[in-house]
């Protein structure tokens, strides 16, 4: 998971504006179901959790499975009711978490 | 030096300029791996006895139709599996409404709809001669050769002629979308180049960026020369293929870009290769929106062109079809084969190269091209033959005027 | 509303329910499971329709990638809000696609991503509320057959 996610988000708001948040990280998201060309089942690797704060608090989270597509696409909202900072993560099956943070500025 | 023709207006000032100096390429050694060897996971099919855009060998059909000695003993329900058999050729649903056959699951139309063939007052003999080798009945026909192609046995066909005469009554569709005659025709919506969408764009925006940058072998980067790619490419690769004298072949971006790189920085970037496939699909990236315009009027160009069109009519692999059966406005374009849509000829390139969805994976026009063949169960070439060339150039002159939309996003 | 297939309701009824692991040594829910995972959301209730409008299209170019999105009219107070939201393709492998959790501060329980489809298939969304409702909606999504086989 070399690759830096992608987020699409607003850098301003009027207060307590509902905002569109867009992700995406690049993943194989290894469903568990693939054979390679020798047959054997490729193992499952993906992305399972997703989530999303503002100023500590959480927005909006995510379990994933292997159904969700490879370069896992979340867009959601979240109400801004004040500046601050939102941050991002995501959780990979083997423990390592990738994280993203963006500013945002209530005007 | 080639300049592109004027056949819809001129071309650019800048790109006269760049063609004014000829661009330094490798001439030694191929643009691809040798030997070529086909994808890993595509089918591995024996194809060699059947006619490719290199050979003719495919057998001759029958000089006349075939009589039975006896009747036909057929089963009905091993002709209706075979039917909607995939693995046989696509089989009788990629073309052929069928009534029960396959669920009425998103059968095709390139074919008359056969539900009541059973009462069209065809005899067995007819039936058997039509699935073996349509063409002792019409020498233009699109069907394969199931018989003289060996891809059904003589029993198996009997078994499909049983099926068919039980056919008599109308399809019934589970859902309007099944019907051919009712499905619409998709439109790609999708922004292609939007990021979020499209994950062929990352090569645009970081791949491909870095690549320039590289130094290589020879001490040098793209960079050296073209520090300004984004103005100095505004409209080159709508230009391509062209016709390159050194090389004596038609010449399109890919294998421009593994022999312009080996010449001036020393870099190995081979067609096909994960670089060679970032810069081609910038390249064409930096000329969107511009109208593709190849040069199909000096000599060499002109035969070129010609070739190409003879390759697009010309029948191979053991379902026996030319890109002209299958997208030749005249023929089967803008209808179905089982879920997919058959495109025209123009329309089919200016998005090229492109995330396909169902890959996950970027493909140039030349891995488009082998994947044709190898579906058709014929031989495909290496990305760098000429009649690859002689066929884009002939492709590239039917999309005169449409204008770049790079990466594309597909099926 | 079917979500689960018969084999597995079988399996369901004397299987065990797995708990949410959090442990770094997972093993992956068996479609039995997946199946009771469901079970668990939906507390055998059958979701009231009609509140959240579901985004699918109707046939898909292949099973790689579906766009799907939804969006649920209901309050996002503190009060009143939608919690948990579940994804579920009855005819894949593990029936589970997805599971989201909405908090007050989300604004709007609206949301897209891009799922698998192992063929044509109905997908169901369902939708708990902190005043214990459970809402739903289904689209069947048709996965198209390609024309050439390879």
């Amino acid at each position: 998971m070399a690759e830096k996610p992608r987020i699409r988000i607003p850098k301003q708001a009027a207060k307590n504006e509902v905002v569109e948040i867009k992700t995406l990280i690049a993943h194989l998201m290894e469903s568990g179901q693939r054979k390679d060309p020798s047959g054997r089942i490729v193992p499952r690797k993906i992305i399972n959790r997703f989530a999303c704060s503002f100023n500590g608090k959480p927005v909006f989270e995510c379990e994933l499975e292997p159904a969700i597509a490879a370069n896992p696409y979340l867009q959601f909202s979240a109400r801004v009711e004040e500046s601050g900072v939102f941050s991002f993560s995501w959780t990979d099956d083997d423990g390592s978490v990738i994280t993203a943070e963006e500013k945002i500025t209530v005007v | 030096m080639i300049l592109a023709a004027s056949m819809a207006g001129g071309i650019s000032m800048q790109t006269r300029a760049q063609n004014a100096r000829q661009a330094p390429l490798a001439i030694d050694g191929p643009a691809s791996p040798v030997p070529w060897v086909r994808y890993a996971g595509w089918p591995t099919r024996d194809t060699s006895k059947f006619n490719s855009l290199t050979r003719l060998v495919s057998p001759a059909p029958p000089k006349a139709p075939l009589k039975l000695e006896k009747g036909l003993t057929g089963d009905p329900a091993a002709g209706q599996k075979l039917a909607a058999d995939r693995s046989r050729g696509g089989s009788c649903l990629a073309c052929h409404v069928m009534g029960p056959a396959g669920g009425a699951d998103l059968p095709g139309n390139v074919g008359p709809d056969l539900s009541e063939i059973g009462n069209a007052g065809r005899d067995e003999e007819w039936l058997f001669n039509y699935v073996n080798d349509a063409r002792v009945y019409n020498s233009d026909t699109v069907m394969p050769p199931w018989g003289t192609h060996g891809i059904f046995s003589e029993s198996e066909i009997g078994d499909i002629v049983a099926f068919l005469k039980t056919l008599k009554s109308p399809a019934k569709f589970k859902a309007a979308l099944d019907d051919p005659m009712k499905r619409p025709a998709p439109i790609e919506q999708r922004d292609n180049l939007d990021a979020l969408i499209n994950p062929a764009m990352w090569l645009i925006e970081e791949r491909a960026p870095a690549l320039w940058k590289a130094t290589g072998p020879a001490g040098a980067s793209c960079a050296s020369c073209h520090s300004n790619p984004v103005q100095a490419f505004r409209t080159w690769a709508a230009a391509m293929p062209r016709w390159e004298p050194r090389l004596n072949k038609v010449l399109g971006v890919e294998e421009f870009v593994a022999r312009h790189a080996k010449a001036t920085t020393g870099q190995s970037w081979l067609m096909q290769s994960e670089e060679n496939t970032a810069l081609s699909t910038y390249l064409r990236y930096l000329a969107n929106g511009a109208p593709m315009v190849v040069d199909v009027a000096g000599p060499e160009a002109k035969g070129a062109y010609q070739r190409g069109e003879a390759l697009s009519t010309r029948k191979i692999g053991a379902l026996n079809f030319s890109c002209a059966d299958c997208h030749g406005a005249d023929k089967s374009a803008s209808k179905w084969i089982r879920g997919q849509w058959l495109g025209e000829l123009r329309g089919q390139l200016d998005h090229f190269p492109t995330w396909r969805t169902s890959q996950q994976s970027v493909w140039d026009i030349r891995k488009r091209f082998q994947w044709c063949q190898v579906a058709i169960w014929a031989d495909d070439l290496p990305p760098d033959a000429p009649e690859y060339g002689d066929l884009e150039l002939y492709l590239a002159a039917q999309n005169t005027g449409q204008k770049l939309s790079v990466p594309g996003i597909r099926h | 509303m079917r979500f689960i297939s018969r084999r597995d309701a079988v399996r369901l009824i004397g299987g065990t329910v797995l708990a949410g692991s959090g442990a770094a040594e997972r093993s992956w829910a068996t479609p039995a499971q997946d199946s009771a995972e469901i079970g668990r959301f939906t507390d055998g209730r059958t979701g009231e329709p009609g509140k959240i409008a579901l985004d699918v299209p109707e046939i898909a170019e292949n099973g790689n990638s579906v766009t799907l999105s939804f969006d649920i009219d209901h309050p996002m107070t503190p009060e009143r809000h939608v919690t948990d939201v579940l994804i579920v393709a009855e005819n894949n492998p593990s029936p589970r696609v997805a599971t989201f959790r909405f908090t007050p501060m989300s604004g709007r329980a609206t949301a897209a991503t891009r799922i698998r489809l192992a063929g044509t298939q109905a997908v169901t969304v369902m939708a708990k509320t902190s005043d214990g409702k459970l809402l739903m909606a289904q689209r069947q999504v048709k996965v198209t057959v390609g024309g050439c086989g390879g």
